[in-house]
């Protein structure tokens, strides 16, 4: 995907103490892409999703959305839609008045309303009141709040974590679909690798304040850039020393194999069999080496059980310098 | 964001108008008190030591009383399940909707000396003078239990609503029996409850001068003591006494805020409150809802007593144990005559204007430092806000009287005594702490996600306060909205010093009735004024 810079964010930092200093990020975002902000708590998305919006303003660095800079902007006048974590729907407004508030001054903001709320699928729900509303109906009536207006820009916090698990599924489908349906660009916050894998077109993983990959779901997967996404992103046996060595390491480096990636063999690394855990499909085999390293192996039901002596064998293997601190 | 610089420019100025409001009158009341000879008076006056005395071992009085009555009754009703207990339940608390001062009056008609009680006992035993007189410390401590056992109640009911029942079965699983558990566990959680009952009614008793004005006689404490000098135009030793009794106010806030605790004993308890528990034996449970329903007729009876008064001809109530002629002819002549109408016109801008500019105040502060983000200057405006609750109101009257007796703009005092401003000014600051405390509560909740998704669908600074910020504070400003104007609209312990002929309001008429013996115009008062209340009230409490 060529990317036309339709959303810019160069150089952007933010501090907010002498430890804590988010970026400085850059970021260029597609006309109609959807990009996933991955990251694990702490590690600076919801700052650069704020920034965005124009509820904080960046100590350096700039931000444009279609080509105007928009670093300084209020809020109000950055023309982006915004989900909230907890979806912040006005308790003292209904469902319609909610979705018009962003309306103010254009025509017929009842109709336009109306046509939002049945674009997410909730027709005839304009005279409710949010907190008579389940969850994901109120995940919908934020969504359909924040398009009414037809930003630029969507910006999702963690739109999922309010649901229940049994929910999130069959609404991640949805929520996709209606995003490429509007067809409007969007950056999305999560802390959860299947979300962002699965609603994003890319994936920017944030580690620290800064941003240590940018790509595909299978890039990331496959090649990632440091041994913090390798090992953020998907399960990862992480070795060091002498058990790295034997499947293939170096001295200085790290080596991360994927569970998938190690299989039983007649020779090879010797360990023993301490747990299975039984999924299906595949079975997750803890196997522990000589050196006391502990290995997960995914594989075939039958291959082995508990106590088993056996061997392993590496395939594709990765390495990486230490992690920077 | 960028706003915490720009706004330091109005936090100031704001700081400064509190002070100015709420400290400066009590920096000039004790710069002057000890400037004059007044402290030698004082202390060498055994009278003034016996005043005091009074006031301190009034209020600790009070505070037993009022939790003796209060808090087995919050268990009752908390706790156990009988028939008409609702209902029952929130009667309880109907002395919160007498203004004290009308409340005073009640007694004075239901138990005082020429009273319904006492001309019933008179005529049923065939005494020929009235079997007691309703005066001195235990009258004071009748009507103070009867008003101020409400704080307990409700404080103990809300504490005990928050319990965690999981609390008090460990207790049990571990051993303790019932009142073993009532004593090291159910009693320790409800320690901030009870504490901030106790510090409320000590500085309501404190403060209290509607009842020992009326009830006094010979017994004085010290909030009669400052009015009395005052009047005598002993203007220096009044100002003493106001320092020495805005001392003990002081004292007393410290030493009950220490026994409060944190909110740390309640955050932990987060289950949900113990089921209550129906009285099985039939006969203890009509024991308990005849109880119930005689104690709601008693806390009742002053109210109805004055709706009765109300309807008393002038002069035609004598001997008999209850009066011979009722009509409405006092409301008609109160209505039909705008002079005699005037005091409720007065006070009703009063309160209206004293409110109206309170909330304003209040939500300036919330606006400026209210936010849960930290602020610069937020500590010295909430203490501002809330002090002036600290401070008795014949305290804080009498120094509002002796700031704005002079004229010296540079020192910012300007003459106000004996204009219509004065009093209105002392309502404002006396309503402070109630709409600032709701209001600032308010701005803490209020999820800051609200303002900024309305910010970014394009709502400027203005039409975020009007259209999310305003809407979502207004239960919260409600309230403290009509509990401020029910306060003012009632007062009678600043606006005895502080009124003018052209101000006065309801209260000052009600006692100048009271003097030329016209007791169903003075009751009729009270009526409205109780009507007026509880209306007010009902409205601020509405969701």
């Amino acid at each position: 995907m060529t990317t036309t810079g339709f959303v810019t964010l160069d150089g952007v930092r933010k501090q907010w103490s002498h430890t804590v200093t988010i970026g400085p990020v850059s970021l260029e975002m597609a006309r109609g892409e959807i990009v996933a902000l991955l990251g694990p708590s702490g590690s600076g998305k919801t700052t650069v999703l704020r920034l965005l919006a124009g509820f904080e303003l960046p100590d350096a660095g700039r931000i444009a959305i279609e080509g105007e800079d928009v670093t300084a902007l209020p809020p109000a006048r950055r023309r982006c839609g915004m989900v909230f974590q907890h979806y912040a729907l006005f308790p003292h407004l209904d469902v319609g008045e909610n979705v018009a508030f962003g309306l103010r001054g254009r025509a017929d903001p009842g109709r336009k309303a109306g046509e939002v709320l049945k674009l997410v699928d909730l027709a005839g729900f304009e005279r409710r009141k949010p907190h008579e509303l389940s969850g994901g109906q109120q995940q919908r009536v934020a969504l359909a709040r924040a398009l009414a207006p037809e930003p630029r820009l969507l910006l999702l916090d963690e739109p999922l974590s309010n649901l229940d698990p049994s929910l999130r599924e069959r609404t991640r489908r949805e929520l996709h679909a209606l995003i490429k349906r509007v067809g409007i660009t969007t950056l999305l916050v999560t802390h959860e690798q299947e979300e962002a894998f699965d609603l994003g077109d890319r994936v920017a993983v944030l580690n620290r304040g800064r941003l240590d990959q940018v790509g595909t779901p299978d890039d990331l997967y496959e090649r990632p850039a440091s041994l913090f996404v390798a090992t953020f992103v998907g399960r990862a046996n992480v070795l060091r020393g002498a058990t790295a060595r034997v499947l293939g390491g170096s001295d200085g480096r790290v080596l991360v194999v994927r569970p998938e990636q190690l299989r039983f063999a007649d020779g090879g690394l010797p360990g023993l069999v301490r747990e299975r855990r039984y999924t299906g499909a595949a079975a997750f085999y803890q196997v522990e080496t000589e050196h006391g390293d502990r290995l997960e192996v995914s594989g075939d039901p039958a291959a082995a059980r508990v106590g088993d002596r056996v061997y392993l064998q590496a395939g594709r293997v990765m390495t990486f310098a230490e992690a920077r601190e | 964001m960028s706003g915490s610089r720009r706004a330091l420019a109005p936090r100031a100025a704001l700081t400064l108008l509190l002070a100015w409001l709420a400290v400066y009158p009590m920096l000039v009341v004790i710069a002057e008190a000890a400037s004059s000879d007044a402290v030698g008076a004082f202390v060498a006056r055994p009278g003034e030591w016996g005043a005091l005395w009074a006031s301190v071992w009034i209020s600790l009085a009070s505070v037993a009383l009022a939790a003796a009555v209060g808090i087995p009754l919050a268990f009752l009703f908390e706790w156990l399940e009988f028939p008409g207990r609702k209902t029952l339940g929130s009667l309880i608390a109907l002395p919160a909707v007498l203004p004290p001062f009308v409340g005073v009056i009640a007694f004075l008609f239901l138990y005082g000396e020429s009273g319904f009680a006492a001309r019933a006992v008179q005529a049923v035993l065939g005494l020929e003078r009235a079997p007691w007189r309703l005066q001195g410390a235990s009258a004071i401590l009748l009507v103070h239990g009867y008003s101020m056992y409400v704080y307990f109640y409700l404080l103990t009911r809300a504490g005990l609503a928050q319990l965690d029942e999981s609390l008090i079965e460990a207790a049990q699983a571990l051993g303790a029996g019932r009142w073993q558990t009532l004593w090291r566990v159910t009693l320790p959680l409800l320690r901030p409850a009870l504490a901030g009952a106790a510090l409320l009614v000590f500085m309501t008793a404190l403060g209290s001068f509607s009842a020992p004005y009326v009830f006094g006689g010979g017994f004085r404490v010290m909030t009669t003591q400052i009015v009395a000098t005052k009047l005598n135009g002993e203007l220096p030793l009044a100002m003493v006494e106001t320092v020495a009794l805005a001392l003990v106010a002081v004292a007393g806030l410290v030493v009950l805020r220490r026994t409060e605790g944190d909110d740390l004993l309640t955050a932990l308890g987060r289950g949900t409150a113990p089921r209550r528990r129906p009285i099985r034996r039939p006969g203890v449970r009509r024991l308990a809802t005849a109880a119930g329903w005689l104690l709601a007729v008693l806390l009742l009876l002053p109210h109805l007593t004055l709706a009765v008064v109300s309807l008393v001809p002038y002069g035609s109530w004598t001997t008999e144990a209850v009066p011979p002629v009722l009509s409405l002819v006092n409301y008609r002549r109160l209505f039909g005559e705008p002079e005699r109408l005037r005091p409720l016109v007065n006070s009703l801008w009063m309160a209206g204007l004293s409110t109206l500019a309170a909330v304003a105040l209040a939500l300036a502060a919330g606006a400026l430092v209210g936010r849960r983000r930290p602020a610069r200057f937020r500590g010295p405006i909430e203490s501002l806000i809330v002090l002036p609750w600290a401070i008795p109101g014949t305290v804080f009257a009498v120094a509002l009287a002796a700031t704005f007796s002079v004229y010296s703009p540079f020192t910012l005092r300007w003459i106000l005594v004996g204009t219509v401003v004065l009093l209105p000014l002392a309502y404002l600051v006396r309503s402070l702490p109630v709409t600032g405390r709701a209001v600032l509560a308010a701005y803490r909740q209020l999820d800051p996600a609200l303002e900024e998704a309305a910010a970014s669908l394009g709502a400027g600074r203005w039409g975020v306060f009007r259209r999310v910020t305003l809407p979502s504070l207004r239960p919260a400003l409600a309230a403290g909205a009509s509990l401020a104007f029910v306060a003012a609209l009632g007062d009678f312990v600043t606006s005895i010093v502080l009124y003018t002929y052209d101000n006065r309001p309801i209260s000052i008429e009600i006692m100048s009735s009271l003097r030329v013996s016209e007791l169903g115009v003075a009751a009729a008062f009270g009526v409205i004024l109780m009507v007026v209340s509880a209306l007010v009230l009902g409205l601020g409490a509405r969701r």
